[in-house]
């Protein structure tokens, strides 16, 4: 009976064990502000692309190694922070003209899906929040590495991701086409444990 | 034909400009004392074209801009179609005024600062509507019908629609520039129409079109970073109808247009000063990049 009994404990630790990883748990990481970027890139009346980043994002990521399908992203960008290295430019995007940022403070993105397209390569789905106004978006987006980062011994995942928004479905609607209205995304993140 | 429209020259001025010459002159038709509201209908209508028609409900300030006008044009035509006028027409006048600038300056009531602009607007859209003379001054003059004589306050709200466009585009708020030279225009076309020979009364309609100035410097001052204090300058500019008094009324034709070019010039020199402040306070930096 002994015998019996500890051949099942036996049995059922081992069977989880095979399964466990299956059901690994997701993981939580913040974003690291120090090594993410957001940055854009606009047409300028069709002569040059003008370059620009929010200097001020944050948010999190449920990082689910095994079931990447499974995470999740929450972006929130200050829209105050946009930097195109020009002053009095910045202070034009600031006002209602482009990202209004008196009124609309904060831009977010929430993930809704993610596919796996590759090894290290997948589409993410989610909810892009801009001047009042949520339109559904999809980025191409490469999973980089996670790990120990040798740098800040902390458990990191990085990735980026690609896009392109078309502004006037948010209202913004200044300058457009001339100002292109095609806006792409080049989004640089690392997150760390929490 | 489209790129021209596109030309922010074009939307800002000549535009507006016909826009408001065709629709004054449509409304006269229909029925003369409603011609006044030819000069918000032109600033509607190029809001429309030029930004676009915005949501309802509305989520920017813009959007409420335009809808807030859009009712203050609709009370103001009626009440000049019903022939309202006096303590009525200002009581209308100044509750919708009121409640537009609340409408629009609640999400941004967020410091003293701005609370302190909020009260300085309201008490301006009080003079708009309460203000002795406000409706009927320079009532004197012309042959107009429908609340007074016209050439004057359409001449204060030239200026003042000038002197927030003006400093819109010196403080990089290009749409909010724009639309309020948009204002300007279309009260231009206003004059055109009066000038020399006045023929229409101002109304209820026209102070509606006053009072959209006013809600035009609520966004530039609430939502921008422009200097918008320098706005103040350009107040005085609400009294040229008291100022055409003081002026040399003209006999004939040629007296009464040298005398109506006269006021207009008046009432648009404090908002020069304005803008002069306005450019002065950026360091003299003409374009903003």
């Amino acid at each position: 009976m002994k015998k019996t009994l500890f051949a099942a404990a036996l049995f059922a630790a081992t069977a989880i064990g095979a399964v466990a990883p299956a059901f690994a748990a997701p993981v939580s990481y913040k974003i690291d502000p120090a090594h993410t970027a957001v940055a854009f890139i606009v047409n300028h009346v069709a002569f040059s692309n003008v370059i620009g980043r929010f200097n001020t994002v944050g948010g999190d990521v449920t990082f689910d190694k095994d079931a990447v399908e499974k995470s999740v992203v929450n972006v929130t960008i200050d829209t105050a922070s946009v930097d195109t290295n020009h002053a009095k430019r910045d202070e034009h995007l600031r006002s209602p003209d482009f990202f209004n940022a008196k009124e609309f403070p904060k831009m977010t993105f929430k993930s809704t899906k993610i596919e796996k397209t590759g090894d290290k390569t997948g589409k993410l789905h989610g909810d892009l929040t801009m001047l009042g106004v949520t339109k559904p978006v999809v980025l191409d987006i490469t999973f980089n590495k996670d790990g120990v980062s040798p740098a800040s011994k902390l458990e990191t995942a990085g990735f980026s991701a690609r896009g392109t928004v078309k502004r006037t479905d948010f209202g913004m609607k200044y300058g457009a086409p001339a100002i292109g209205d095609d806006i792409q995304l080049l989004i640089e993140v690392e997150a760390v444990k929490s | 034909m489209s790129e021209l429209l596109q030309d922010p020259f074009v939307q800002s001025s000549v535009l507006p400009l016909l826009a408001g010459l065709i629709l004054v002159g449509a409304l006269h038709l229909l029925r003369r004392s409603l011609a006044a509201a030819g000069i918000a209908a032109g600033f509607l209508v190029v809001f429309a074209m030029v930004i676009g028609l915005p949501a309802l409900p509305p989520p920017s300030s813009m959007g409420k801009l335009f809808w807030a006008s859009a009712v203050g044009l609709l009370l103001g035509a009626a009440a000049d179609a019903a022939g309202v006028r006096g303590r009525v027409a200002s009581a209308v006048l100044a509750v919708w005024l009121a409640a537009s600038l609340l409408w629009i300056a609640l999400p941004a009531l967020d410091s003293a600062v701005a609370v302190v602009t909020l009260v300085i607007l309201l008490g301006t859209a009080a003079c708009v509507a309460f203000a002795r003379g406000s409706e009927t001054h320079g009532s004197e003059g012309g042959g107009s019908e429908g609340g007074g004589s016209p050439t004057a306050p359409a001449a204060s709200l030239l200026a003042l629609a000038l002197a927030v466009g003006g400093t819109a585009l010196i403080g990089s708020s290009a749409s909010i520039a724009q639309m309020a030279l948009a204002l300007a225009a279309s009260a231009g076309a206003f004059l055109l129409w009066n000038w020399p020979v006045e023929r229409h009364g101002w109304g209820l309609s026209g102070r509606v079109a006053t009072g959209i100035a006013v809600l035009l410097a609520a966004v530039l001052a609430l939502f921008t970073q422009t200097q918008a204090a320098v706005l103040l300058l350009a107040l005085p500019a609400l009294l040229a109808g008291h100022v055409r008094r003081f002026l040399p009324q003209g006999d004939g034709l040629i007296g009464r247009a040298a005398s109506a070019a006269a006021v207009t010039v008046v009432a648009v020199l404090p908002a020069l000063v304005a803008i002069g402040a306005a450019y002065a306070l950026t360091g003299g930096e003409a374009s903003p990049y």
